[in-house]
């Protein structure tokens, strides 16, 4: 299959290099935000709301800003009435005139030192008027709810969201006829699944640091998935243009979404405007856990159709989805998790609806996997309650029904690489799997082996880079993506090394900066290395056509017959004749043509949506992306006598297309899937009313190293035709399936079918005792 | 004066603490400077235990007893050879707590005086029939744990007392068991039991399931040469079910606490048992 | 400012006077009185483990230790560990395992891995995973960095080997 390159990698790519960065983290000298300090920084400390839903009638900050140490406090009157936000743009830098959860900004003060910015703002006294509270998407729609915006209408909205009362947005996908199919099924499926949300829990808490020049101009360093988002936001909601806005990233401790959008930089930037002084503003864990973001609780009616040979025949997905106080990334969540509800499978009659629901709860957003966790749990159990039915191996259901290479998804897009068929063999073989056989399990314990597979995109929306070719020969790679320690630095420079056929370290990566970077909406959606990738070697792509006609004019040869050589030569095709880049970059700088700079940006352009096949209702995203597939089986043991149950071994393939960097592809389908097995595990943020009880890392679980098993991490290329050497995205590939796999294993192990996430003791020795042997 | 005072006596302690009503003492600050660092409680000053050489070791007494420093952390605990058969289960209960490295901070004076209903000690030491050696202004005492844990986190400790030690009967034959159910390890306890065998019979305590981990010497006595009868163990469960007086919380249920503890006290007494 | 102090700490094998609360904890101080900042907040609980720093050799939380209560001990901090055979080893399977990837849990991982390292001849997968149980990592599933710690001992061993016979 023809790449970008087709050149066989030999240089960089396909090698797993060390992150570039690793010595400077192993040695504790990586600087994260709360390592930055600026002379004269003031430090921020913010006052929630007490009320999930109230009218703020007064402030009264006087005693406040005399305490010691304050140099200025911001409410809603210090803010303008800009507001933000990704897909609907509802969301103020700071409560302004209303609060919608508890715990939402309400006021923020900064002083000399972060103790006397905490001890002063329990001194700011906010007048309420109490306002009925939405603590459930179905109160949220019924006729009489209390609204959250009453402006929703007037909001700028990117897409068509059908937004109304507390309706956020609906998504209705249609693809053959549903209703008139079940006629023709033999078997049919259906059930309700829950799942409760997740805390993204990075182990660097999110924060910002804000310094005002004498001009008036802003340079803002936060945590973060994109400086770009960052700045975007940051104008928006403070109206700032946004030339006068300068955001840059130190090193980030990790981003699983909760970093895409905005946390405390608008708040942050207010308060070094209001006081001329540079902010810093960390939050604590609690505040973390309470006013950044969340995955979004689903709610989910799924019925699932096939013929006597199992081939599937439809699929009907009815979503609700909680999206909390604000839109943000939800929107996007809701049509994504609608497009890949029907899983990676040929089904003719698909339907999928759903709904999103504004709520007085903390704003639920962008969580890797991005909806596709929560609807994989109910199609994919549902797969093997078919092959149940009809004795079929979960293998041989899923092989019978997989899409393959040229088919339409739901919807529309077309798949050009598939190594889905690939990964399942990969999985079967490598976890001896074997119809009705399980290992043995230890007295007192069940056991059991499930399997669900999946699929993920990566793609959207624009992307650039910039590849200077510096006077010594070597190369200054500019992306604007933030690595956020996945290793994307390291990828891209693999890649760009690959292209001009130089050794990794002869590439420098620069860290982003909206003043000098090219465009990148963010490490998100699995599409730093496909979207960014390919923006890298296209300007690697035009570096080289840059340098080859330098050369020419100093080799005295056409281009067409000059070539490039490992360790980054321009040579006379068929001679010993050649130049190193040194030297046609020393001379560029002098010669006609100027210095060698190459760039290139682009959107994914492929349309989502094929009317001639579908209708779709209310999609969020025109253009998505490609896609990857990958393959889980899980071993599990339940003890029978409490219900836990436990991953012994995890066996993941993903298809990758081709691994850039095979290790960091690995460690990507690794912590996906521990990450994943938390989810569906424990992980759960509880709230009592309003109130979220389980802020803490005391209270709210992630797995550790003692609680995780052996994940054998399998790597399946089967090269992207129009990606960066073949390649396509793994962040989020490895998560999808777990909840899944592990349902179906303790279903294998225990009999039952579990129809809530996170799968707790409790509700698996519940299955035990009730569903009981079934199986 | 200095917020921190690290006196190096007990009475020397005691002193400060009683002169000052407003300070805290503290031994490994495991869980006194989390609370601390959530805003959950003040002091004048933290009196640090950890220079009171007095307070450390744990030893084995003339009369066979074992005696447990105030402030030996839960690493020496869980490795000390002298917690042994139905002693043994405290050597599991320690090496429980939390992980490799709170460990070696944390104490069992600490961890007693804090007496969360959830932590792993307390049930253990019930089970033992440990007594609460109290150091105050009065002079020491000692008090039977059952005794000493009166509430929900409120205990037989009065103002400028610390706990200096841990009393337990000599080490029986045994064996004994700790069993535990977290969400993760080092979590605290969803549910856990001690179990240690006592001649024809059992001792068990549960933990997280009240103010206090939960005992019935009347049923262990019913208990006593019956243990290989299902019937009986399943009467002596209910016994401590009637006596539980659990919460929901994020680790589980009320209901769900309910239905574990006789599977898990009937595994525990499995475990001693050797399946009888 | 108030409640501030002079006390002096024995931080790396240096005596840091620093002027601050007695009361502050431990990581508070190295982090913003000395710029020792390898040592991370993540929780403040003593539940993820990023703030792990020795206190007369043995590991414990920076964040639930009181400065004032150090005085007269000897802390030592990852930076104070750049000579250390056994931590050099593991920065060196750290960077090449793939164990590293945010790295905001790796400072501590590292003094915690040590101390196991340190105490133990030849820790198993298992004892390996226990040790670490109280150091979190969001990123790598962990098993990267059990594989790391598994190679700095093989590398350890064969070092002394090496040095023994080139003894001999």
């Amino acid at each position: 299959m023809s790449t970008a390159f087709d050149i066989p990698a030999g240089t960089a790519v396909g090698k797993s290099t060390p992150k570039l960065e690793n010595r400077e983290k192993v040695t504790g000298r990586a600087e994260y935000i709360d390592d930055l300090y600026r002379p004269g920084m003031l430090h921020a400390a913010i006052l929630g709301s007490p009320y999930p839903h109230a009218r703020i009638l007064s402030y009264d900050v006087s005693e406040a800003l005399a305490a010691p140490g304050v140099v200025g406090v911001i409410t809603g009157d210090d803010v303008p009435d800009g507001r933000m936000g990704a897909f609907i743009k509802d969301e103020h830098a700071l409560a302004k005139g209303k609060v919608l959860y508890l715990g939402e900004p309400v006021a923020a003060i900064a002083a000399e030192t972060l103790e006397q910015a905490r001890a002063a703002v329990n001194l700011i006294i906010v007048d309420y008027e109490e306002l009925p509270a939405v603590l459930s998407p179905e109160e949220g729609l019924a006729p009489d709810a209390p609204i959250l915006h009453e402006k929703l209408k007037d909001y700028i909205k990117v897409f068509d969201a059908g937004s109304e009362g507390n309706l956020c947005s609906r998504t209705e996908l249609t693809e053959g006829n549903v209703d008139a199919a079940w006629d023709r099924c033999a078997v049919i499926v259906e059930d309700e699944f829950e799942t409760e949300p997740q805390a993204h829990v990075s182990l660097e808490p999110c924060g910002a640091l804000a310094e005002v020049d004498a001009q008036g101009r802003v340079t803002l360093w936060s945590a973060n998935q994109s400086v770009f988002r960052v700045q975007a936001n940051v104008c928006e909601s403070l109206q700032i243009p946004m030339s006068k806005l300068r955001s840059l990233t130190p090193r980030v401790g990790a981003g699983f979404g909760n970093k895409m959008e905005p946390h405390i930089q608008p708040i942050t930037v207010a308060l070094a405007m209001k006081t001329g002084r540079p902010v810093k503003c960390i939050l604590t864990r609690e505040e973390d856990f309470e006013i950044v973001r969340a995955r979004h609780p689903f709610k989910i009616r799924m019925k699932t159709g096939a013929d006597a040979q199992g081939r599937l025949i439809a699929r009907d997905c009815e979503v609700l989805l909680d999206c909390g106080a604000f839109a943000d990334d939800s929107p996007g969540v809701l049509g994504y998790a609608l497009l890949m509800s029907g899983g990676p499978y040929r089904i003719p009659n698909q339907r999928a609806r759903g709904k999103l629901v504004y709520t007085n709860k903390l704003r639920f957003g962008a969580y890797r996997g991005f909806g596709n966790p929560q609807v994989s749990f109910a199609g994919e159990q549902q797969i093997d309650e078919i092959a149940q039915k009809l004795g079929l191996d979960p293998i041989e259901i899923r092989r019978r029904n997989m899409l393959h290479e040229g088919d339409g998804w739901f919807v529309g897009p077309k798949i050009a690489s598939n190594g889905l068929a690939r990964c399942i063999d990969a999985v079967e073989a490598a976890s001896g799997w074997r119809k009705g056989l399980q290992p043995p399990a230890t007295p007192g314990t069940r056991r059991g082996k499930g399997i669900a597979v999946s699929a993920h995109i990566s793609g959207l929306l624009g992307t650039g880079a910039i590849v200077r070719m510096l006077e010594d020969g070597t190369i200054a790679l500019n992306t604007g993506a933030t690595d956020i320690g996945q290793g994307s630095d390291t990828v891209l420079a693999q890649i760009c090394a690959e292209a001009l056929k130089l050794p990794v370290e002869m590439v420098s990566v620069a860290s982003p900066d909206t003043d000098g970077s090219p465009y990148n909406w963010g490490t998100t959606a699995s599409r730093v290395t496909y979207t960014t990738g390919r923006a890298v070697a296209g300007a690697a792509r035009e570096v080289l056509r840059q340098a080859m006609e330098h050369a020419s004019e100093m080799l005295d040869t056409p281009v067409e017959d000059l070539e490039l050589r490992e360790g980054g030569r321009i040579a006379v095709k068929g001679s010993n004749e050649d130049l190193p880049f040194a030297a046609i970059s020393g001379r560029a700088h002098w010669a006609k043509g100027g210095p060698i700079v190459g760039h290139h940006t682009l959107v994914f352009d492929e349309p989502t949506h094929d009317p001639k096949r579908s209708i779709a209702l209310g999609l969020p995203f025109p253009q998505i992306g490609v896609f990857s597939f990958g393959a889980l089986i899980v071993d599990v043991e339940v003890d029978e006598v409490t219900g836990q149950t436990r991953v012994v071994e995890a066996w993941s393939a993903v298809d990758v297309g081709r691994a850039i960097n095979p290790r960091l592809v690995e460690v990507q389908i690794e912590g996906g899937f521990v990450q994943g097995m938390g989810f569906a595990l424990y992980e759960a943020m509880v709230w009592d009313g309003p109130r979220l009880v389980n802020p803490s890392l005391m209270d709210y679980k992630i797995p550790t190293s003692a609680d995780t098993p052996h994940v054998h991490s399998i790597i399946v290329e089967d090269p992207e035709p129009n990606g960066p050497f073949g390649a396509k995205g793994a962040g989020e590939i490895g998560l999808n399936p777990v909840p899944a796999a592990i349902a179906n294993a303790l279903s294998a192990a225990i009999g039952g079918r579990a129809r809530k996430v996170p799968m707790t003791p409790e509700r698996v020795l519940n299955q035990l005792l009730e569903g009981g042997d079934a199986a | 004066m200095s917020f921190v005072v690290s006196p190096t006596s007990v009475d020397e302690a005691i002193a400060f603490l009683v002169d000052n009503p407003e300070a805290r003492p503290m031994s490994g600050g495991a869980s006194l400077v989390a609370m601390k660092n959530a805003r959950l409680i003040e002091a004048s000053h933290f009196v640090s235990l950890a220079r009171i050489d007095s307070l450390r070791g744990i030893r084995r007494n003339a009369d066979g007893s074992v005696t447990i420093g105030g402030m030996v952390p839960h690493r020496d605990t869980a490795a000390c050879d002298l917690l042994d058969g139905d002693l043994r289960m405290i050597r599991q209960a320690a090496g429980q707590i939390a992980n490799r490295v709170v460990r070696n901070m944390g104490t069992i004076g600490g961890a007693v005086a804090n007496a969360d209903p959830a932590a792993d000690y307390l049930p253990v030491l019930v089970c033992a029939d440990a007594q609460v050696e109290i150091t105050g202004p009065g002079g020491k005492r000692l008090l039977p744990i059952r005794d000493y844990l009166v509430d929900w986190y409120e205990t037989a400790l009065e103002p400028a007392e610390i706990v200096t030690g841990i009393a337990l009967p000599p080490a029986g034959s045994g064996p004994s068991v700790y069993r535990k159910l977290a969400r993760t390890p080092g979590d605290f306890a969803t549910v856990s039991v001690a179990c240690a065998r006592d001649g024809d019979g059992v001792r068990v305590a549960v933990g997280a399931c009240g103010p206090a981990p939960l005992r019935a010497p009347e049923a262990e006595r019913a208990l006593a040469g019956q243990l290989d009868d299902p019937a009986a163990v399943a009467a002596f469960c209910e016994a401590l079910v009637a006596l539980a007086d659990p919460v929901d919380d994020v680790r589980g249920s009320a209901e769900y606490r309910l239905t574990l503890i006789p599977r898990m006290v009937a595994a525990a007494i499995r475990d001693v048992t050797g399946g009888l | 400012m108030a409640g501030k102090e002079v006390f002096a700490l024995r931080i790396n094998g240096r005596e840091r006077e620093v002027f601050a609360r007695s009361d502050a904890t431990l990581l508070e101080v190295l982090r913003d009185d000395l710029a020792l900042r390898a040592a991370k907040r993540g929780c403040n609980q003593g539940v993820c483990g990023a703030c792990t720093v020795l206190l007369d050799g043995v590991p414990v939380r920076g964040c639930l230790t009181l400065a004032g209560a150090c005085t007269g001990r000897e802390v030592t901090t990852l930076e104070g560990l750049a000579e250390d055979p056994i931590t050099r080893a593991l920065q060196e399977t750290m960077i090449v395992s793939g164990g590293v990837q945010c790295g905001f849990c790796t400072s501590g991982m590292l003094v915690t891995a040590r101390d196991l390292v340190a105490q133990t001849v030849t820790p198993t997968e298992g004892d390996i995973r226990k040790a670490l149980s109280g150091n979190l990592c969001r990123c790598t599933g962990y098993v990267r960095i059990v594989e790391a710690v598994t190679d700095a001992v093989v590398a350890l061993s064969q070092a002394n080997t090496d040095t023994r016979e080139a003894i001999q």
